[in-house]
């Protein structure tokens, strides 16, 4: 299969890459590892004039433990964010979270934090060949004005897929965006739009540089879950991550976080001051599985390679087994 | 398109060529190289059959630029005899039987090679794992198992059956 046309630049700052940016906006994407872009490419689902390449911007690969935070930057590749000291020390679910990427040699070595973070959301009658996509007619992505996977939806309901997503999500991550204009933070919960179309508040003259995660300020207990149908390979079904604080047997904090049912990240924040204050308990996963169901509801449709029945039921199991973990409860039956 | 300049160290050889940004390392290796070793199954970085070590790593040429591997030291199935010799990996695929239609075979081979230069011992978890992103769709994967476990240190003759 062959890429169409375009031309390649490979900047060696920032600086540089920002200038390009800033003249060619969306039609000059960021080419991080390439293992989603390349992929897009030849399903022609862009066909940009340019692509900048991150290869030779050495200050957007590296990871720093500082005081209060751990920084990934943007272009580090997968592997050393889940052989780097620091990340299994203080977070090992992202550790979790990375090893349960796609495969070794999909894009292990040359995939990046950055990229996974910025995964295009996935759909079933999106990612597909150009001549699949010919029966089908045009979508809200591909030149159309409907969706097709739910009719009359206003905007595309693809699937925020990236493994890693509910866990900086979970621990409360803060994205770095630069422009020739400046930087800017941001949550990564507030990262995603919630429109596939659009799924990033990040402008097409922008850069993704940096992933700060805050050093948890007390013993944190974590954990990270995925339901797919192959281990390897296949994207995820459902995921999910909880990040909690537990000291001297109590939840002093608790956030869980539903990924890959629609556009964005789903953050159940109804349960984190439910179960705050309390004692671990196996009661609380009854209220878990029900804000788990209740929350993805809404959110996923029929557009993935499981049904969205099979798919809410999954995130209910996820939830229920992140939440047991974390809070170091026996699994139980779901 | 213009053409830009590619300088790689392929399988120890210096070369030098002028490709459109366009082309995936998969291209320039089997069409300008003439090393039809690496395979295109799939085209979209599913199947592995395009494996090849960049930098001694494990990467699908089907979705690197050709670009992206300018400086890099590239290493395919034919760089893997040495003075004639087949490498140990490549000899305990033949003895164990581990190659049927062949396709999917140097993916396996540098795959596994990746694997072994940085772990000489592994266990069946991690060679699985290794090779979880390789495709076989004729040997049943066992023999491929055996092979890779055949060629690593800890090895010792009879291999234990399950
Ligand atoms: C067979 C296969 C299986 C896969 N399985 C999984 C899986 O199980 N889980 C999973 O999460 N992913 C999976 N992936 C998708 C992908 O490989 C990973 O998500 C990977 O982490 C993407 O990183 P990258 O650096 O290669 O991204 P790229 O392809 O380089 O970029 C992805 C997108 O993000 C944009 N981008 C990248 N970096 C930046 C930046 N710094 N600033 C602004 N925009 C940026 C790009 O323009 C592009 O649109 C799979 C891919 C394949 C081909
Ligand atoms: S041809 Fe590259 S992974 Fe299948
Ligand atoms: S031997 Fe035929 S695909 Fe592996």
């Amino acid at each position: 299969m062959r890429l169409p046309p375009f031309a390649y630049h490979a900047p060696d700052t920032l600086d540089k890459a920002l200038k390009i940016k800033a003249e060619l906006g969306a039609s000059a994407p960021i080419l991080a590892g390439g293992t989603d872009l390349l992929v897009h490419l030849k399903h022609r689902l862009a066909s940009p004039a340019a692509v900048i390449s991150l290869k030779n911007i050495r200050t957007l690969k590296g990871i720093e433990v500082g005081a209060d935070s751990l920084v990934l930057r943007a272009g580090t590749p997968l592997r050393e964010v889940a052989a780097h000291e620091g990340v299994i020390r203080n977070f090992p679910l992202l550790v979790k979270a990375v090893h349960s990427i796609g495969a070794v040699g999909i894009q292990h070595f040359r995939g990046t934090i950055g990229g996974n973070l910025c995964l295009t959301p996935r759909c079933l009658f999106y990612n597909q060949s150009l001549f699949w996509r010919t029966g089908k007619g045009q979508c809200h992505r591909t030149g159309g004005k409907d969706c097709l996977a739910l009719k009359g939806s206003e905007s595309c309901q693809a699937i925020c897929s990236g493994d890693t997503v509910p866990v900086l999500a979970a621990l409360s991550a803060q994205v770095t965006i630069a422009s020739a204009g400046g930087m800017r933070t941001a949550p990564v919960a507030e990262f995603f739009t919630g429109k596939g179309e659009s799924p990033f508040n990040m402008t097409p003259e922008e850069i993704l540089t940096e992933i700060r995660i805050p050093l948890p300020w007390g013993p944190l207990s974590s954990s990270y879950q995925r339901l797919s149908f192959r281990s390897a390979v296949d994207f995820p079904l459902i995921n999910a991550a909880v990040a909690a604080i537990l000291d001297k047997g109590k939840v002093e904090s608790f956030r869980l976080v539903i990924s890959s049912a629609g556009p964005a990240p789903v953050i159940l924040k109804e349960l984190e001051s439910a179960i705050k204050g309390q004692k671990p308990d196996p009661a609380m996963l009854q209220p878990v599985r029900e804000a788990a169901i209740k929350a993805v509801e809404g959110a996923i449709i029929e557009n993935a390679s499981a049904s969205k029945e099979y798919r809410v039921k999954l995130a209910a199991v996820a939830a229920v087994r992140a939440a047991s973990e974390a809070l170091g409860l026996e699994n139980q039956p779901s | 398109m213009k053409k830009q300049l590619l300088s790689m160290t392929v399988n120890g050889e210096e070369v030098n060529l002028a490709v459109t940004p366009n082309t995936t390392l998969l291209e320039v290796l089997r069409e300008d190289l003439g090393l039809t070793g690496v395979k295109e199954g799939c085209a979209e970085g599913v199947c592995g059959a395009c494996t090849v070590l960049m930098d001694g790593n494990p990467v699908r040429s089907c979705l690197t630029l050709a670009l992206e591997a300018g400086g890099a030291d590239i290493v395919t199935v034919e760089g893997m005899a040495t003075g004639g010799n087949l490498h140990p990996i490549q000899q305990a695929f033949i003895e164990h039987g581990a190659v049927q239609c062949g396709f999917c075979t140097p993916g396996m081979i540098l795959a596994s090679k990746a694997l072994l230069d940085r772990n000489s011992d592994p266990s069946e978890d991690e060679i699985k794992t290794a090779l979880a992103g390789n495709f076989c769709r004729c040997t049943g994967y066992r023999k491929i198992l055996e092979a890779v476990s055949a060629a690593s240190t800890g090895h010792t003759e009879p291999r234990r059956k399950e």
